[in-house]
C-alpha cells in the first residue's frame, strides 16, 4: 500500500506498509508523526515528496487527474472532521457520491440513499443539517457515504473520536461490511491517534508511530 | 446548484437594481429634459440614455451590485468549504470541485448578470420616459428618440459586456475562496481580497471596452 514513503520530519526511515485484502489495519501516532498524512497519500489527495502508495495495482500519484477520480470512486474515505457538506443535509450528503459519480437513476440512487440511512440508523435525522446533528449522527452520515458505492477498500481517519466504544464497535462492524470465510467483506485502513481497545479486538494488525518515526508492531 | 446561483444572485437582487436604475435614471433625465430643454435640444436626450445610461453605467452598475451582494458572497463561502475540509472530501469522492462548485457559480454569475443588466436597462428607459413626462416631453417623442438612438452595435456591446462582467464576477471571487489555507481567518480576508479584485477587473474591463468601442 504504502512504499518508502517519508511521512515526518522527525522519522529516520521512510513509512512502508502492506495491506492483505480483507485485513483490518491500524496505523495510530500522534500528530507529529505524519499519520494523518496516510489517507491523503493512498487517494492522491497529496503526493509524497518520494516513494510511492500502490493500490489496486496502480501508482496512485502517477494518475491522470480524470483516472484519479474515477480511482477515488473505488475506495471509501471518511475524513477526519466527517467533511460532511454543511449546506446539504445528511440525507443529500449521503446521496451526493452517486448523484455524481455514478449512473444510478434518481429512483434507484433514493432507494440506495435510505438503505444507508437504515442500516446506519440515521433515518430520523436524515434531514438534518451536519450543524443541527450531534456527532454520533454525522460520523454515521459520513460512514454511509464512504460505503455508498460499496468499496473494497475503506480509509478511516479519526473514526471513532468524540464516540461511546459500544458506537465505535457497531460503526467498525458496519464498516467491515459482515463477515466470510476469508474475513471481513472490505479491507479496511484507518489511522487516528487512539483507538477505544474494544475496537482494537477487531482489528488484525495495529501499527504505531512513535515520536523517533520507528515503526512498532502491537498484538491485535 | 446553478439555479439556486441564480436565485440568490439575481432574483434576490431585483429589488435593488430596479431602485438603482429607477433612480439613476429619472434624476438624469428631469435633469436634462430641462437643460437640453433650454436650448431645443431633447433630441439629445436619446443618445444619453443609450450611452450613459444603456450602454455605460447599466452594466458597469449591475456588476458591481453582483460584486457586493454575490461576490462576497461566493468567496465566502468557497473559503468556508476549503476551511471546513468539504473540497478535499468531494476530491476524495471523486467529485471534481471545478465542476460542483466552480461551475454552477460561474454559469449562474453569467446568467444573472445578464439578466439583472436586462432589468436594469428596461426600468432605466421606463424611468426616463416618467421623467420626461414629468417635464413635459410627450411619450411617443421620448420614445422615438431612444429608438432612433439605439443601434445594433449598442445592443451587442451591452451584451459583451454583460457576459463579460459576470465572468469576471463568476471566476475572481472563486479564485479567492478556494485559494486558503485550512484557517478560519482566512476567510474574511479572502472575501476582502476577492470584492477588490473583482471591482479592479471590471473596472478595467470597462476600461477596455471604451478603448475598443
Amino acid at each position: 500500500m504504502f512504499d518508502a514513503i517519508p511521512i515526518s520530519r522527525r522519522g529516520p526511515q521512510p513509512f512502508s506498509l502492506e495491506v492483505a485484502e480483507r485485513q483490518t489495519i491500524a496505523v495510530l501516532g500522534d500528530e507529529e508523526s505524519g499519520v494523518g498524512l496516510l489517507g491523503g497519500y493512498a487517494l492522491g489527495l497529496e503526493r509524497p515528496a518520494s516513494g510511492r502508495a500502490l493500490l489496486f495495482g496502480t501508482v496512485v500519484g502517477g494518475l491522470p487527474e480524470p483516472a484519479r477520480l474515477a480511482y477515488r470512486r473505488r475506495v471509501g474515505y471518511l475524513p477526519a472532521g466527517d467533511g460532511l457538506l454543511q449546506n446539504l443535509s445528511l440525507r443529500d450528503n449521503v446521496a451526493l457520491p452517486l448523484r455524481f459519480g455514478s449512473d444510478a437513476n434518481p429512483h434507484d440512487i433514493e432507494g440506495r440513499v435510505n438503505v444507508m440511512l437504515t442500516a446506519l440508523r440515521i433515518s430520523g435525522a436524515a434531514t438534518l443539517r451536519p450543524a443541527q446533528a450531534n456527532d454520533e449522527e454525522r460520523r454515521r452520515a459520513a460512514l454511509a457515504r464512504a460505503i455508498a458505492f460499496d468499496p473494497a477498500l475503506l480509509i478511516l481517519e479519526q473514526p471513532f473520536d468524540r464516540l461511546t466504544a459500544r458506537v465505535a464497535s457497531e460503526l467498525l462492524e458496519i464498516a467491515r461490511g459482515g463477515e466470510s470465510a476469508e474475513g471481513a467483506r472490505r479491507t479496511i485502513f484507518m489511522t487516528g491517534q487512539e483507538i477505544p481497545p474494544v475496537v482494537l479486538r477487531r482489528v488484525d494488525q495495529v501499527y504505531r508511530l512513535t515520536r523517533a518515526g520507528v515503526l512498532e508492531l502491537e498484538p491485535a | 446548484m446553478a439555479l439556486t446561483q441564480v436565485r440568490f444572485t439575481a432574483l434576490n437582487a431585483v429589488g435593488l437594481i430596479t431602485l438603482l436604475s429607477g433612480i439613476l435614471s429619472f434624476l438624469v433625465i428631469s435633469q436634462a429634459t430641462r437643460e437640453l430643454g433650454r436650448f431645443g435640444a431633447t433630441d439629445y436626450i436619446g443618445t444619453l440614455i443609450v450611452i450613459a445610461i444603456v450602454r455605460e453605467l447599466g452594466p458597469l452598475l449591475t456588476a458591481l451590485v453582483v460584486v457586493g451582494r454575490s461576490g462576497t458572497a461566493i468567496a465566502a463561502e468557497l473559503a468556508t468549504n476549503q476551511v471546513m475540509g468539504e473540497v478535499r472530501a468531494l476530491e476524495s469522492m471523486g467529485i471534481d470541485p471545478k465542476q460542483y462548485l466552480v461551475l454552477p457559480r460561474f454559469l449562474g454569475s453569467l446568467v444573472s448578470v445578464f439578466a439583472l443588466l436586462v432589468v436594469f436597462d428596461l426600468v432605466a428607459i421606463m424611468a426616463g420616459f416618467a421623467a420626461a413626462r414629468f417635464n413635459g416631453l410627450p411619450g411617443p417623442r421620448y420614445f422615438q428618440i431612444v429608438l432612433e438612438s439605439l443601434t445594433n452595435r449598442d445592443v451587442w456591446l451591452t451584451v459583451f459586456k454583460a457576459l463579460a462582467y459576470g465572468a469576471i464576477v463568476g471566476i475572481v471571487p472563486t479564485y479567492f475562496g478556494l485559494s486558503v489555507r485550512r484557517a478560519s481567518t482566512d476567510i474574511p480576508i479572502a472575501a476582502s481580497r476577492a470584492v477588490v479584485a473583482a471591482l479592479v477587473g471590471i473596472f478595467l474591463c470597462s476600461a477596455l471596452f471604451v478603448a475598443i468601442g
